[in-house]
């Protein structure tokens, strides 16, 4: 059997980062606090704004700083503000009354253990690692892997919204799957307008406030963040 | 301006590297985590002052108990004592008896000395070493594959599965490095390792905290120089363990190239010193985490196996 070239340092340095993005994804199976998955989702949105950054100045590309810095100023500031904000006093009722905001608990949400989990989303993230892979494409500015990551995580943020029955955590898993679908354009239109992109963000802050104008609603009927009371509604 | 020292020499200095360094590496890491509790902690020296101390006392064997109970630590620790000439722990290059086995071979030693010290406890008919023992052997199931595939990935890195080409991957460039495979594989390593050496967040090391306990709990019923050997041993495996992280994958630098006697010394304290180093991360990692419980387990396994898996992954991309 033969080795495995090594590839660039650049290259390696861009599928590292890639790979922080789907192991964030990845850490959102666990985390048991509204704060911690909101924090998860800043630092995940982080290295997708620092690999742009990255992409930028190795390939350059200059209106990738403007993406990077735009991405990093929305999804790394103002989305998990407003968030957080937004969620403040929701699920406080049956909690403990001096916890803040962002103690709210959402643990224990996962409908099968989290291990199991983790299998099941290794399942999936293979899948899309695999079938992405087979169709060849060659990015010009990024190695082909961060294709294949960027759909796998995409295909585990929807694992994530399925098996969590939280609204917080399914809301957070539509917002990491618009971070895959990002890095999915950083690797196959990296020269794409910049108009499109900022247009692209600006539905993201759209999306922030139609969920938390759910969650609101959800809360203020059940009482509790998580999507279980909903199975009775059922015909 | 040193002498040349024979090959034979030197592959013995590397059992007796290990062999005498254990303990005090052990020593290390419960002083530095001491230390940071706020505590003075013990000796440095302590490990071999329990170790002398443990010799010298009388051996006794549970009632009914067989002969296994009693050839277990030594067949163990022969065990330990085989696989540092299998390793890089000294040399670069690869000493003769380094051919006799792969990085599976040195883990099928590891597995079969665990499977020892695992039926010696059985064979006690004491309930807390057996408990210890089935533990072991449960979680050991579910870290198995974690080891197999990253034995994989450098298996797909190298093209080979010995550790001493992996080294030499590392060493020859700094792309080797920063490739997303080798990064994720040696992060699960050090996973397993924390678990193998009964580290936080799996297992506390100290106390008497008998529920909690896996690997600890084995040697419950064993006394004086077997009970001796055995911990011994447990720190002869955590060295190892350290060694093959370091020298193989994180930090493959400071061995020796050559057989001069001044190369192999410095080869010596180079490894003491990354042992110690990496000895006072795992204090850190002892010191902010809190012991997971039984049951969750199996989610810090599940960690360590999603990191050797993407690594796989990663490689057969071609990208890693």
């Amino acid at each position: 059997m033969s080795a495995v070239a090594a590839p660039s340092v650049y290259a390696g340095g861009a599928s590292v980062i890639a790979v922080g993005v789907l192991l964030a994804e990845f850490g959102m199976f666990r985390q048991a606090l509204l704060r911690d998955q909101v924090r998860l989702y800043a630092a995940q949105s982080a290295l997708i704004s620092v690999l742009a950054v990255l992409v930028a100045a190795a390939r350059h590309l200059p209106e990738l700083y403007v993406l990077g810095a735009l991405s990093a100023g929305l999804k790394v500031v103002i989305v998990p503000v407003v968030l957080r904000r937004l969620l403040r006093g929701i699920g406080r009722d049956g909690a403990d009354p001096d916890a803040g905001p962002g103690w709210t608990e959402i643990a224990g949400s996962g409908s099968l253990s989290l291990a199991s989990t983790v299998l099941l989303a290794i399942a999936v993230a293979a899948f899309g690692f695999f079938a992405v892979g087979a169709m060849g494409i060659h990015s010009p500015v990024l190695p082909p892997i961060a294709l294949s990551i960027s759909v796998s995580v995409a295909l585990v943020a929807f694992v994530l919204m399925i098996m969590r029955r939280d609204v917080a955590s399914q809301a957070i898993g539509f917002l990491a799957m618009e971070n895959g679908i990002s890095l999915t354009a950083l690797v196959v239109a990296a020269g794409m307008p910049l108009i499109l992109e900022v247009a692209f963000l600006f539905d993201l802050l759209v999306a922030v406030v139609v969920f938390e104008l759910l969650i609101r609603v959800h809360h203020g009927r059940a009482d509790s963040l998580s999507t279980a009371d909903l199975t009775r509604l059922r015909g | 301006m040193s002498a040349a020292l024979p090959i034979p020499v030197i592959q013995f200095l590397q059992v007796a590297t290990v062999a005498v360094a254990a303990p005090g590496v052990s020593g290390v890491i419960a002083r530095v985590e001491a230390r940071m509790q706020g505590r003075r902690g013990p000796r440095l020296l302590q490990p071999y002052y329990d170790l002398a101390k443990l010799l010298r006392k009388e051996a006794l064997a549970p009632e009914g108990a067989s002969w296994v109970f009693l050839v277990a630590p030594l067949a163990a620790a022969a065990c330990y004592l085989t696989v540092p000439l299998l390793i890089p722990v000294l040399t670069s290059y690869g000493l003769p008896l380094g051919y006799m086995g792969d990085i599976l071979g040195g883990g099928f030693i590891l597995a079969l000395a665990s499977f020892l010290v695992a039926v010696a406890a059985l064979d006690t008919g004491s309930p807390y070493a057996q408990m210890g023992a089935s533990r072991a052997k449960t979680f050991g199931a579910i870290t198995e594959p974690v080891v197999l595939f990253v034995v994989f990935t450098v298996a797909l890195v190298t093209g080979t599965d010995l550790p001493y080409a992996l080294a030499a991957t590392v060493r020859s460039s700094a792309s080797q490095i920063v490739r997303p495979a080798h990064l994720l594989a040696a992060a699960a390593l050090f996973m397993v390792i924390l678990y193998e050496t009964g580290r936080i967040p799996v297992e506390t090391h100290t106390g008497t905290n008998e529920f909690g306990m896996i690997e600890e709990a084995r040697p419950f019923e064993h006394s004086g120089p077997y009970f001796a050997l055995l911990k011994w041993g447990s720190a002869m495996k955590q060295l190892i363990l350290y060694t093959i992280l370091l020298n193989v994958f994180v930090a493959p630098w400071g061995l020796a190239a050559s057989t001069q006697a001044g190369a192999v010394v410095l080869a010596i304290v180079a490894l003491l010193a990354k042992a110690a180093a990496l000895g006072v991360v795992v204090a850190v990692i002892d010191n902010s985490f809190a012991k997971l419980r039984l049951f969750k387990i199996t989610e810090f396994a599940a960690g360590a196996f999603l990191l050797a898996v993407l690594g796989v992954f990663t490689l057969y991309l071609g990208g890693g």
